[in-house]
């Protein structure tokens, strides 16, 4: 247990990898799109931004940094390669939360100040800022966990077999969405896909992503079993 | 030869690792005792980097079983806690400095010593507060030996730790090795093909070709276990009829034979009498020559025969 502690403890020796970068990116992604929303006359209406997106994305390459690079260093520091999945899902999954929690909080900011005082939308979705605080903050959460597990898992697939590895699964991810695209046309049923997507709800996707999540922390980790530095 | 050696500390039993086309280990059975500096010896590409690789679980072997303190050492934290090993190509994550690196050592090994880090960084004029990715290959070997030195884990691998040093350098590794190994008394085992630098620092040597050991044995019977003969061409062949030979130069009329035996003092006597030198051979010269003639390519005799003649010994 003390070294899955260790493992967290160890990736935050340098303080901006998961926190200094973050911050930065938080902070410029509000001032650039609030000195646009400053600059651009709105008349008025609603502005959207879709740049609280981008620290989500950081998450994507910090999954394939910690594979192929923590992953070598903690197997010199002689910890097991479950200690090391535990450590680092573990504290990867605090500080999305700690991130969901104060984009939440930032959606309040948000709604209280009436869109920075410019009618701005970049925290409090419309689509999503009605919803109860529990299931903003776990769709926030969630949606950074898919986005690091996926880079972990794709990382860890390139650990273990290289280009090769990349190669087959991304001809395989293509075959699987070509073969589903394929089988809604041949069957005629976009109408029933484009009203399925309409009915989910952000706590009903939350849920999906989920499952998506527990099968790649599943495929990652039978994957890292036999992954070598 | 120390006496403080104690019960087994690694053993490996028909351990063989398959790589598409290659056999990197084949079939290897060792037992490392505790408390002993090992020397493990061999060409690029011989397999000892996998050997060590299998041996602290950062990689598998195909068949056979490894067993640290008595236990698998895979996924087993308990048994990975005691050992040590820094990759000769060991990556860090990049924005790490030195400095950082080894707070993260700290924290897993029990034994870290960070005086000694501390001092060691000095000696090496390491600069420990510059990004590791821009560091010279000289100061990336130096990192990994301060935490493979500073761990003071009770088995230690060092995977060619010289690599980019300066002979200093070496020489402060080299010493800081056998003064805190003597202080601190623990398994040490030390891959390396500069095997004349380290001839002095081992106690047991084990030689791998081909992943195949050539060669386990003690140290000091490995350096009285062969003899150069050097003289008059017939004298020397006579000398050293029916023995295995390792090597064979002739100059002239003269002749110098490296043979696999270890002479009594009857047969040094003789050796004399006849007006024949003896020679001690290196360790280095040794590893060579075994190693050639276990692939059966002696590349540097004079004469064209003395292949023949190899052939002929085994």
């Amino acid at each position: 247990m003390n070294r899955v502690v260790n493992v967290a403890r160890m990736q935050l020796i340098n303080k901006w990898t998961y926190l200094g970068i973050p911050a930065i990116i938080l902070a410029s992604a509000f001032l650039i799109t609030y000195a646009i929303w400053a600059l651009v006359p709105s008349g008025g209406g609603a502005m959207y931004s879709g740049a609280a997106q981008s620290v989500m994305w950081y998450f994507l390459a910090l999954g394939i940094m910690s594979m192929t690079q923590t992953f070598p260093f903690s197997q010199a520091m002689s910890v097991s390669r479950r200690t090391f999945y535990i450590g680092t899902l573990g504290l990867f999954a605090v500080v999305a939360l700690a991130i969901s929690v104060l984009y939440y909080v930032l959606g309040l900011i948000e709604k209280a100040t009436g869109g920075w005082g410019v009618n701005g939308q970049l925290y409090a979705l419309g689509w999503l800022a009605d919803q109860p605080a529990l299931v903003q903050i776990y769709f926030y959460f969630i949606a950074m966990v898919a986005l690091f597990m996926i880079g972990f898992w794709f990382a860890t697939i390139y650990k273990r077999w290289q280009a090769t590895g990349m190669l087959v699964v991304w001809i395989a991810v293509a075959v699987v969405l070509l073969g589903l695209v394929a089988l809604a046309t041949w069957q005629g049923l976009w109408p029933e896909v484009g009203a399925w997507f309409v009915a989910q709800t952000p706590l009903s996707v939350s849920g999906w992503a989920t499952v998506f999540c527990a099968a790649l922390a599943c495929g990652s980790y039978l994957t890292l079993r036999r992954a070598t530095p | 030869m120390t006496g403080t050696a104690t019960p087994e500390v690694i053993s490996v039993r028909n351990v063989s690792k398959k790589y598409k086309d290659s056999l990197a280990l084949d079939n290897v059975d060792l037992t490392l005792e505790g408390g002993k500096i090992y020397g493990l010896l061999g060409r690029n590409g011989a397999g000892k980097t996998t050997l060590m690789s299998v041996l602290t679980a950062q990689g598998f072997q195909t068949s056979g079983e490894v067993r640290v303190f008595g236990h698998r050492p895979y996924e087993s934290d308990r048994v990975l806690g005691r050992i040590c090993f820094i990759r000769e190509s060991q990556k860090y994550p990049d924005d790490f400095t030195p400095a950082q690196a080894f707070k993260a050592a700290s924290m897993f090994f029990a034994g870290w010593d960070q005086a000694f880090a501390d001092r060691m960084v000095e000696e090496f004029q390491l600069p420990a507060k510059r990004r590791i990715k821009k560091l010279s290959r000289g100061q990336l070997s130096a990192v990994g030996v301060i935490i493979g030195l500073a761990s003071r884990a009770e088995i230690t691998f060092f995977d060619e730790p010289y690599l980019g040093l300066d002979a200093v350098a070496r020489q402060i590794f080299y010493d800081r090795l056998v003064q805190d190994f003597a202080e601190h008394p623990r398994t040490i085992v030390l891959s390396s093909h500069l095997i004349d630098e380290v001839a002095n620092l081992l106690e047991h040597v084990i030689l791998i070709d081909k992943g195949r050991i050539l060669v386990d044995e003690d140290a000091e019977s490995i350096r009285g276990s062969a003899v150069t003969v050097v003289g008059p061409a017939a004298l020397v062949g006579e000398f050293t009829a029916g023995r295995s030979v390792l090597h064979r130069e002739t100059f002239a009329s003269l002749a110098s034979v490296t043979i696999d035996a270890r002479l009594s003092a009857r047969e040094r006597a003789e050796a004399g009498e006849l007006g024949l030198e003896l020679a001690p051979v290196t360790l280095q010269q040794l590893i060579v020559r075994k190693t050639m003639a276990a692939t059966g390519t002696d590349l540097s005799v004079g004469e064209r025969d003395s292949d023949a003649e190899l052939e002929a010994t085994k």
